[in-house]
């Protein structure tokens, strides 16, 4: 039988997301839904790929942490329970999955050489870009498990609990890390330490 | 939840980023953004984490290009690459899948024993087997028999596999579009593969086949067979 879905590109959800996945998630404990699970796939292969290269982990060894990711949703769809968000099981697999292998060295982690500040460019006229060129310093100056909670929080989005979730730790872990994670980034962002330093 | 109001201002600065993302719960939201209003400091430092989140979403966006899911074709070969991981795996211990039983399990099993008749076939056409096929010795080779059937004017697709697609790339991708090799390897590595009669009956075509397979990484040439 031809499976057409599954040569469809990056499918999308629409709706809630977090119903929808589930429903796909349901398909795929149910009856082994290949197109459902395809589409589960494509609404997280870029979050996931994101995440990943935050963490440090190479280009060439995302894709396996990925993979992996998803072959335990295949073979344990029907052991979720619906305690936590869809999202925070599934990222919160990639994550610990991706942790465990950067510690093995299993996989290599991206060079933690010192971040060139001549590299940044300082005849652009371009506030937002040279910003930005300084946030990537500052990540780099973080430890994986702040660079974390901060991109959890960020760029997915995720409230408090939901990072905790996924990071595995209590929350007043999360709000001690990303505490600790600002006061780096102020350290180094110009624009961010000229901002919250006036006192009240 | 209680109606607890903290207000302080140490407390109110760990929660900044969740008000920032908007993830505050309403109980905390409410008494942070009345700390907020009346401090400065905090004022500031929730503008300086607005920034952080709008910096970090803008950079995001910027890295997306150089990640392994910045095309949807890099997304589908990984795809491919853990769909033949899973039929793998669970063609080896088709067994195990049917102890729940039920109508999921037994049409699991159909399909994994269709896909091991397309490697066996495609094992045989790939080493120069074919005079098996044509003329097999009766009761001595158990897969040739199981081999499909040859359809008279059955649709079909000529195709050249890329040389580093692996067999278990080729098989998922035969499967799934519910072709079986009937003739090859020719004089430039071309195979003659035909439609099942299940995917003629879904829709498929020579033709629409050829133009999905085309785009697979794993093909480098697929064109319809005029029959």
């Amino acid at each position: 039988m031809a499976l057409k879905s599954v040569e469809s590109e990056s499918p999308r959800l629409v709706g809630s997301p977090d119903a929808s996945e589930r429903e796909l998630l349901e398909r795929i404990a149910r009856s082994k839904d290949q197109a459902a699970f395809r589409t589960l796939y494509g609404s997280y292969y870029q979050r996931l790929s994101r995440l990943l290269a935050r963490m440090s982990v190479r280009r060439e060894d995302i894709e396996e942490v990925i993979n992996d990711t998803f072959w335990v949703v295949w073979t344990k769809a029907g052991e979720f329970r619906g305690a936590s968000q869809l999202s925070t099981w599934i990222i919160g697999i990639a994550y610990r999955r991706a942790l465990n292998a950067l510690r093995r060295a299993k996989i290599r982690p991206v060079s933690d050489e010192p971040f060139d500040e001549d590299s940044i460019s300082v005849m652009s006229t371009d506030a937002a870009e040279t910003d930005g060129q300084w946030l990537a310093l500052g990540l780099t100056r973080l430890p994986v498990e702040q660079r974390m909670a901060l991109e959890l929080t960020y760029t997915l989005g995720h409230s408090c609990e939901e990072v905790a979730a996924i990071l595995d730790c209590p929350v007043n872990t999360v709000k001690t890390r990303l505490f600790r994670a600002r006061e780096t980034l102020k350290q180094v962002l110009p624009a961010l330490a000229g901002m919250s330093g006036e006192k009240s | 939840m209680s109606a607890r109001i903290p207000d302080t201002h140490a407390e109110a600065w760990a929660l900044l980023p969740w008000l920032a993302n908007g993830r505050l719960p309403a109980s905390d939201r409410e008494w942070v953004e009345a700390h907020v209003a009346q401090c400065a400091e905090c004022r500031g430092e929730l503008d300086a984490q607005r920034k952080v989140a709008m910096q970090i979403n803008r950079d995001t966006s910027a890295d997306a290009a150089g990640t392994p899911g910045s095309t949807g074709t890099d997304e589908q070969r990984s795809f491919n690459k853990l769909w033949a991981r899973i039929e793998a795996s669970e063609s080896a211990a088709p067994a195990m899948s049917g102890a729940s039983g039920g109508f999921s399990s037994r049409t699991r099993t159909v399909r994994w024993l269709a896909a091991a008749v397309v490697v066996q076939g495609f094992g045989l056409a790939l080493f120069g087997f074919n005079a098996l096929r044509t003329n097999p010795p009766a009761g001595e080779i158990v897969t040739v028999a199981d081999v499909p059937a040859h359809r008279l004017n059955a649709p079909a697709v000529r195709v050249v596999f890329a040389p580093e697609a692996s067999m278990a790339a080729i098989n998922t991708l035969l499967t799934h579009q519910g072709l079986s090799i009937v003739s090859g390897p020719g004089t430039s590595g071309n195979f003659t593969a035909e439609l099942s009669a299940d995917a003629v009956a879904s829709g498929a075509s020579a033709d629409s086949v050829a133009a999905v397979i085309s785009k697979d990484p794993n093909v480098t040439f697929a064109q319809p067979v005029a029959r």
